[in-house]
């Protein structure tokens, strides 16, 4: 009793310090119409990102991302909820970019953890699974980094979001940059692609589909596991096929060993186009000259000027001194609609929150947010290659910020 | 199946070869482990990756090329497995089979997530000039880096045979492996013998971690896959046998890529593993048939 009536004590001190706090600094919480009041009981969001293992290269973006939502709405005061305000606790659990780690999270996160809504991990092989848990035990989940096509297919989803590009139009960017920018090849292309979700749609569906439509010929596709790390027999038929086009998708270890292993080979495509693996910065620096040249689907730059796009770029370099990725736009929007949201609804109460994030309409970091029917909402996907370790956006023209490389060096 | 080009075929089989043969290296350490301690040990291959991130170290602060780097990080594989033996693995030694077994299972995690917290979890690669570079012998192509890693394998495999074979060392280490208590009787000190494979085991291993690097990428995470073909390898060559290994290395290294090569890479493994199985049931002491080189 003795130790209760403290802590009473003292988180009604905390919250007069925070009260005044806030009224010091002019600080105003999200969703106030003007008097505030306090609470120490925070909102818990959740998420799992991978830190470690085969996705990593993704999972700090969206750790800064997420962190720097939270950092933000909490320093403006938290978000108001039935008239208090509170501050936003964000948990992060590293998912080792394990699906199955990633089930067993959001279950404790939901379970022990007690989070009022969460963020989603990278990629449909980490995003689907979590989603699926949020969304059997009703709790509001908000990802992107996985395509909006796979995360339909599915289910027909009740409370999970999601925030990104489609396949499809990413397959169609690459084609759209070459004849843009008058690129001329013998229209054939050879298609590379692992056996992951996303890997075996665009690989065996999507983009055969696409490339016989934009008038080019497949003359080859393989499939590999994707955790693979030889290619060098595929590379060997691709090589044999005489493609001048290589098409990857895969992760980002595998894209490193594949565009090493055609070097070892002393095989060059004019041009590789490298989905999924070739995003993150660690695949330029690992590479180093070798990755000149090779495009990659993308849907953010800041000189895109969507609203914050340029502070989050500059805060995100000054913060870590490194350079930044496109995932710290779209994890910090997610983040960022996730708690509009919960201010909108102005409660905890799962299913408001839910139907508050159906309602978002909003122009975000990394473009414009609106769901459709199927809980999806869909961002612009440009065409980006990487050019002395830089991503420089190729296609659409009016959106480009450097020449097109070609052939690849 | 695709259609056969004898060209790439040929290319493909002897890039297999030379692969198989440089990772080979990674898995030698393993066989003498096994072979002399009768330990399983489930740490290999984070030692393997941590000879790696040496490499990609001293590549990145002191500009060391990673084949000019190999003697250091076969120092510092060493230096680092030395004290595990004497510390940790000497004490449970005593508790039997199981105790090593689970003991190295543990190190193996801790030493992964050290990887993660110190090296973070981003995908790395070591690079030479090397690594771009091809021999052309006819029409076929092979990769520089294959040759000279291959090379250097082979020759550290023959060092270590003949460390076996033909020093008081060597001798130490076979009486050890058939008989431990026989061979403290008559004088040899047999958890000196043990700490030193194992240490020696660190240095091989982390060597080979260079080799692999130069060809892939990793990751913090990459460990396990190579214990697996380190394992498989070394079932093919023999258990405790150094050459075999070495040959088995080749041998898994062609049954893989001609499986890639003919039913996709998608079977890559699935071939490799399926060979192994029909190997063993043909020759289940290894391919070069002797029980034992130790």
């Amino acid at each position: 009793m003795h130790l209760s009536t403290r802590r009473r004590r003292l988180a009604g001190g905390l919250a007069f310090i925070t009260a005044t706090a806030l009224a010091l600094t002019g600080c105003s919480p999200i969703g106030a119409d003007g008097e505030t009041s306090d609470s120490s009981e925070p909102i818990r969001i959740g998420a799992t990102i991978p830190l470690s293992g085969t996705l990593a290269g993704f999972g700090s973006f969206l750790q800064w991302g997420y962190q720097h939502a939270v950092d933000e709405v909490n320093a403006a005061g938290g978000i108001m909820i039935d008239g208090t305000a509170r501050e936003v606790e964000l948990t992060l659990v590293d998912d080792k970019s394990d699906p199955n780690e990633v089930t067993s999270s959001i279950k404790t996160l939901i379970s022990s953890t007690n989070v009022d809504a969460l963020l989603g991990s990278c990629t449909p092989d980490l995003v689907n699974p979590g989603a699926v848990v949020a969304d059997a035990q009703g709790v509001p989940f908000v990802a992107e980094c996985t395509p909006i096509e796979v995360f339909k297919s599915v289910k027909e989803w009740t409370y999970a979001w999601d925030i990104f590009f489609s396949v499809a139009d990413q397959a169609v960017a690459p084609f759209e940059a070459l004849e843009a920018n008058g690129i001329e090849t013998n229209k054939q292309v050879f298609i590379l692609h692992d056996n992951g979700p996303d890997g075996q749609a665009i690989g065996n569906e999507i983009w055969p589909v696409v490339a016989e439509e934009q008038g080019y010929t497949v003359a080859g596709n393989i499939e590999f596991p994707a955790d693979n790390t030889d290619f060098s027999a595929a590379i060997q038929k691709a090589k044999e096929s005489g493609a001048d086009i290589v098409l990857i998708s895969s992760i980002t270890p595998a894209a490193i060993s594949i565009r090493k292993q055609m070097a070892a080979i002393g095989w060059t495509p004019k041009v590789i186009v490298a989905e999924k693996g070739a995003e993150p910065v660690q695949f330029a620096e690992a590479l180093g000259d070798l990755a000149d040249g090779i495009i990659v689907g993308a849907y953010w730059d800041p000189s895109f000027g969507y609203p914050g796009a340029e502070e989050l770029k500059d805060a995100f370099e000054s913060e870590t001194g490194l350079t930044s990725s496109q995932h710290i736009a779209d994890s910090y929007t997610a983040a960022m609609v996730l708690m509009d949201a919960i201010a909108a609804a102005g409660s905890l109460d799962k299913d408001e929150i839910n139907d508050a994030i159906g309602e978002t309409d909003g122009i975000y970091a990394v473009g414009p947010v609106k769901f459709d029917d199927e809980h999806a909402a869909k961002i612009p996907v440009v065409s980006s290659q990487w050019q002395d370790g830089v991503p420089i956006i190729v296609w659409p023209t009016d959106q480009a910020t450097g020449d097109f490389l070609f052939p690849v060096p | 199946m695709n259609s056969i080009d004898p060209v790439g075929l040929a290319n493909t089989v002897l890039g297999g070869a030379l692969l198989g043969g440089l990772i080979a290296l990674s898995a030698v350490g393993l066989s003498l482990v096994l072979g002399v301690m009768k330990l399983v040990n489930l740490m290999h291959g984070q030692i393997v990756v941590l000879g790696a991130y040496a490499a990609f170290y001293l590549a990145a602060f002191w500009g060391i090329s990673p084949l000019l780097a190999l003697p250091i990080v076969f120092v510092l594989g060493f230096a680092f497995t030395a004290p595990v033996e004497k510390f940790i693995l000497a004490p449970v030694a005593k508790h039997g089979e199981e105790a090593g077994l689970l003991t190295t299972f543990a190190l193996a995690i801790i030493l992964e997530n050290l990887f993660i917290r110190f090296f973070s979890g981003d995908s790395r690669s070591l690079d030479t000039a090397f690594s771009r570079e091809t021999i052309a012998i006819g029409p076929i192509n092979l990769p520089t880096i294959y040759l000279i890693g291959f090379a250097i394998s082979l020759t550290v495999c023959l060092a270590v045979w003949m460390l076996v074979t033909r020093t008081s060392f060597g001798r130490s280490l076979r009486a050890s492996s058939e008989d431990p208590i026989s061979a403290a009787i008559v004088g040899i000190h047999v958890s000196r013998v043990r700490w030193g494979t194992f240490a020696l085991n660190g240095g091989l291993a982390s060597m080979g971690g260079v080799l692999i690097a130069l060809c892939f990428s990793f990751t913090p995470s990459s460990g396990s896959e190579y214990l697996l073909t380190a394992f498989a390898i070394i079932v093919l060559g023999g258990l405790g046998n150094i050459m075999g290994t070495f040959v088995g290395g080749i041998a898994l290294g062609v049954i893989q890529s001609l499986g890639a090569y003919f039913f996709g890479d998608g079977y890559r493994t699935f071939v490799g593993l399926v060979m192994l199985i029909i190997l063993l049931a043909i020759a289940p002491n290894g391919i070069l048939k002797r029980r034992r080189s130790l």
